[in-house]
């Protein structure tokens, strides 16, 4: 067995031709013609599938496929004509039941015809490339039923009907629509597209148009989105419920031209009801309705972000131009906190915290904030008087709260530089004059600083905190090594750093004598300990409590500046004294010695002294006398503080001087540190560097930095090259 | 090489050993020519002289060998050639920018660096007038009534030749003051054009 050679056996094919009787061919055909009748008649239950599925077989194996198959196409097709009449027959409402009925029977049938015709499918099919049987049944269904000119325009238009109505109002019956439509996709998306979607995406065009013009004539602004979005929602929903779901973004697109992107400038400018009202009025709604509506189209976003943009920026340029406004710095400051406050939640709460229109938002108020040169000064006058008393009683979370907002604005501004020169003098009142609420607070704001705006420029400030520490720790030593003064008047001093204090020019003041011993021996005290430094005492910052006496035994404590100390200290020794007496025993300057009277002679409540004659202004002949009827409710009287307060005109314009003053080193400082590490560099890539460099302080003029270039040059610090006249070298 | 000399200490001052301004001026009445005239200049240009109103023997030597002369007759007959040679435009931008220097005024120690107004203003009729009428007479309008500027620096000095050769006059129309034309200029165009309008 193991050495046999194996021999495959094989089974040939006929070798001579079989010939069937085409009487056969003919009379199996028969058989499945009649099948197929049947089953169109519902009446297949009396069929032998084995026998149906053998004579088919057989066919197609005796090469008769060719009749087999044409035999089905116009069996078939017969019996769709005939379909056809029934349905067209139908009336009104049964019209497209009967066609879905009719579908279901077909693809019944279909089902069955296929599976007794699969060899066929599978073998004669293929290799004469025809159309497989269900792919066939579906076509000829399409050719004789949907696209028959009888029923082709009228199921369109049935369906479309339906549709409007119930755009309308109507109920219809979404289940049948469903199946309908499911036919048309199931014949391919040719025909879904063809012959329903293009047309209801027209007339759905057309019904929207005439809609949203209906519309826009009758409703305001937030009626007509609600209704717009209505409808929107309904779309989606329709296609939910019987479209396809590729139909979607389709007849959104046509919903959001028709009602949106067509209407939107109107609404979004209609008077008393736009945009800017919802703005005004904080709608926050009817803001949330229009950003998810115009985002749907195109520039929409855009459009209001426009529209937001310039309202705020008017709205900002009013704020901070109306003299009524000014008046008072730190309402001015509360108001503009407000309105951001007011666009942060409606930004927040209506558009989603988009960041688009953050930015917005930022611009604005950058445009705005600037536009008023004295915004800079206001905003430290309102850090001022939160940290003098605003911040009273207010827990430590809101401070932060207050500080972080106060920040953003600060961040707007373009002269950063001009607001440290305030706040350095305002900060300093607060500290000499021990007005401060919360040293955290002072100390949280400065940190905030210092992480905006680097160390350089907090530094100076940070030294004002440590001076003041430093001089409490000073005064105690003095006192401990001259305890024999304890009897005496309390002298306290604050020695401040040149640097870092804002610089006043200290004038003649002529203390009384015993103050003025104290403070020498103050001084050597303090010269002792620090060799090398001088000393110069400030009479214009100082302040004084002082204990007095009036005429029916009233008893006061006077809290006063150092330079009505002095004035008051004179009436020790005389009775009445005349302006010039006082002037030449004080050398006080005359400003500040007219303003000092003033204070206590003129004002209400506060005047311990007598001025003869009793006029407003102090001239030159008045004589002066201590108010023997002077009266207060209260034990302490406090006058003459040293408060902040808005700058009068030329202190102004002194200041704004001193700041243009002290950016001409930061250019110059700037333009040398650039062309240092550049070496060459030409003149427009210059000034925008230095004017990246700078903005965190301020915006340099492109004229200034010319100028200080030109400086340079003169100098030898820079030169022009000599074929490029647009370059500068570096001269090491 | 005697005889340069010679000439040298006839005018030269007998102390000093220079020839100071009155010896120029005696020179220039020989040379017929005005002593504010643009060719003493050039000749000192020649010279590479230092200080001016004075020459050294040294700079004597080197200008007349320079132009053949030794005598003033010669002299005078190499003025034309000098300044035909100055005229050329390689040779001028140096000529231009020696006039400024040697306007200065000032030892080593504390040398000035700029001119007042009024003096440029000569200066500049003087370097320049022969060949940019138009623009030397505006800009000197200008800067008379201008207050910005007291003095003006060597930069700006130059900047007027360049603005001279390639600006349009009176048109300005390829002047572009974003570029880094100095200050000044940029002001004076301003001036102009407001008055145009």
């Amino acid at each position: 067995m193991s050495n046999q050679k194996k021999r495959n056996f094989q089974i040939e094919a006929f070798k001579h031709r079989v010939v069937v009787d085409p009487k056969y061919a003919d009379k199996t055909w028969k058989v499945l013609e009649h099948a197929i009748h049947e089953i169109y008649n519902h009446n297949a239950s009396g069929l032998s599938f084995e026998e149906l599925y053998r004579n088919a077989y057989n066919m197609v194996l005796h090469k008769f496929g060719e009749k087999l198959y044409s035999g089905l196409v116009s069996t078939m097709t017969s019996h769709l004509k005939e379909i056809s009449k029934a349905i067209e027959a139908a009336q009104g409402e049964s019209f497209l039941e009967e066609l879905n009925r009719k579908w279901n029977d077909h693809n019944k049938a279909l089902q069955m015809i296929r599976d007794i015709l699969m060899y066929m499918d599978r073998t004669y099919i293929p290799s004469n490339h025809k159309t497989p049987v269900h792919e066939l049944g579906l076509n000829l269904w399409r050719d004789n039923i949907v696209r028959s000119s009888k029923i082709q325009t009228r199921l369109l238009n049935t369906l479309l009907d339906l549709v409007h109505r119930e755009r309308t109002g109507e109920v219809i019956d979404r289940g049948l629509m469903r199946n309908i439509i499911k036919m048309l996709m199931d014949l391919g998306s040719a025909v879904y597209q063809e012959d329903f979607e293009k047309h209801f995406l027209e007339v759905s065009a057309e019904f929207y148009k005439v809609e949203s013009q209906k519309f826009i004539e009758c409703c305001d602004c937030g009626e007509y989105l609600k209704k717009a979005e209505k409808r929107l929602n309904e779309e989606i929903e329709r296609v939910t419920h019987y479209l396809d779901a590729k139909s979607e973004i389709k007849i959104t697109n046509v919903v959001e031209k028709e009602m949106i992107a067509n209407h939107m400038l109107r609404l979004v400018h209609m008077d008393n009801s736009g945009l800017v009202n919802m703005l005004l009025d904080d709608k926050y709604d009817d803001l949330g309705r229009m950003y998810n509506l115009c985002r749907r189209v195109p520039n929409g976003l855009l459009t209001i972000r426009e529209v937001m943009t310039s309202h705020l920026r008017e709205t900002g340029k009013q704020l901070v131009t109306d003299p009524e406004r000014l008046k008072d710095p730190v309402e001015f400051v509360q108001r503009l906190l407000d309105e951001k406050d007011k666009y942060d939640s409606i930004i927040n709460k209506a558009f989603i915290n988009d960041k688009t229109f953050q930015n917005a938002l930022t611009n604005s108020f950058e445009y705005f904030i600037n536009l008023n040169a004295r915004s800079p000064e206001f905003i430290s006058l309102f850090v001022d008087d939160k940290l003098r008393k605003g911040l009273k009683g207010v827990s430590e979370e809101d401070v932060e709260i207050i500080l972080d907002k106060v920040m953003m604005l600060f961040r707007y501004l373009q002269e950063k530089d001009v607001f440290e020169k305030y706040y350095k003098q305002h900060l300093a009142k607060r500290l000499l004059s021990g007005k401060t609420v919360s040293d955290d607070a002072e100390r949280s704001l400065i940190v905030k600083l210092k992480t905006e705006c680097g160390y350089q420029f907090t530094s100076k400030l940070e030294g004002m905190f440590t001076d003041m520490k430093t001089s409490q720790d000073t005064m105690q030593g003095f006192y401990a090594s001259h305890p024999e003064l304890g009897e005496g008047p309390t002298l306290v001093v604050q020695v401040l750093t040149t640097g870092s204090w804002p610089t006043q020019p200290s004038a003649t003041c002529n203390l009384p004598s015993e103050m003025s011993a104290l403070c020498e021996k103050f001084r050597s005290y303090y010269l002792g300990t620090h060799t090398g430094r001088r000393l110069s005492w400030q009479t214009n910052m100082g302040n004084a409590d002082m204990k007095a006496s009036f005429g029916k035994g009233q008893k006061h404590e006077l809290n006063v500046s150092t330079y009505q100390m002095c004035v008051l200290m004179l009436f020790n020794n005389a009775e009445r004294l005349s302006y010039k007496e006082i002037e030449q025993a004080t050398e006080i300057p005359a400003p500040e010695l007219k303003r000092c009277l003033q204070s206590m002679a003129c004002v209400k409540g506060k005047n311990v002294l007598r001025k003869e004659p009793m006029s407003k202004e102090i001239g030159e002949e008045d004589a002066f006398f201590v108010n023997d009827k002077f009266s207060s409710k209260f034990y302490k009287v406090k006058i003459g503080t040293v408060v902040a307060q808005k700058e009068s005109e030329p202190e102004k314009q002194e200041t704004r001087q001193r700041v243009e003053e002290d950016r001409k080193p930061q250019i110059e400082a700037a333009i040398v540190r650039i062309m240092k590490s550049r070496r060459v560099l030409d003149h427009n890539n210059l000034i925008s560097e230095v004017t990246k460099q700078l903005q965190q302080r301020f915006l340099p003029n492109p004229t200034e930095i010319k100028k200080r270039i030109e400086s340079l040059i003169e100098r030898d610090f820079l030169e022009r090259d000599n074929v490029d006249r647009k370059l500068y070298r570096y001269l090491a | 090489m005697e005889r340069i000399d010679n000439v040298f200490y006839s005018y030269a001052n007998k102390s000093s050993g220079l020839i100071d301004p009155e010896g120029i001026e005696a020179l220039c009445s020989d040379l017929e020519v005005d002593h504010t005239d643009v060719r003493i200049l050039m000749l000192a240009w020649k010279m590479k002289s230092e200080k001016q109103g004075y020459f050294t023997l040294e700079e004597w030597r080197r200008g007349l060998k320079a132009l053949r002369a030794d005598n003033v007759h010669k002299l005078k007959k190499a003025l034309p050639e000098l300044e035909k040679e100055v005229k050329r435009p390689t040779n001028f931008v140096d000529f231009y920018s020696y006039a400024f220097q040697y306007c200065l005024t000032g030892n080593e120690k504390e040398k000035q660096k700029s001119i007042d107004i009024e003096s440029i203003c000569q200066l500049l009729d003087l370097a320049l007038g022969f060949q940019f009428r138009s623009q030397v007479d505006y800009f000197i309008d200008y800067l008379k009534i201008q207050s910005d500027y007291k003095v003006i620096n060597l930069d700006q000095w130059m900047g007027f030749y360049r603005f001279c050769n390639e600006i349009n006059f009176p048109g300005l129309s390829n002047y572009d003051p974003e570029l880094a034309w100095p200050l000044i200029l940029d002001n004076f165009v301003e001036w102009l054009r407001e008055k145009q309008t």
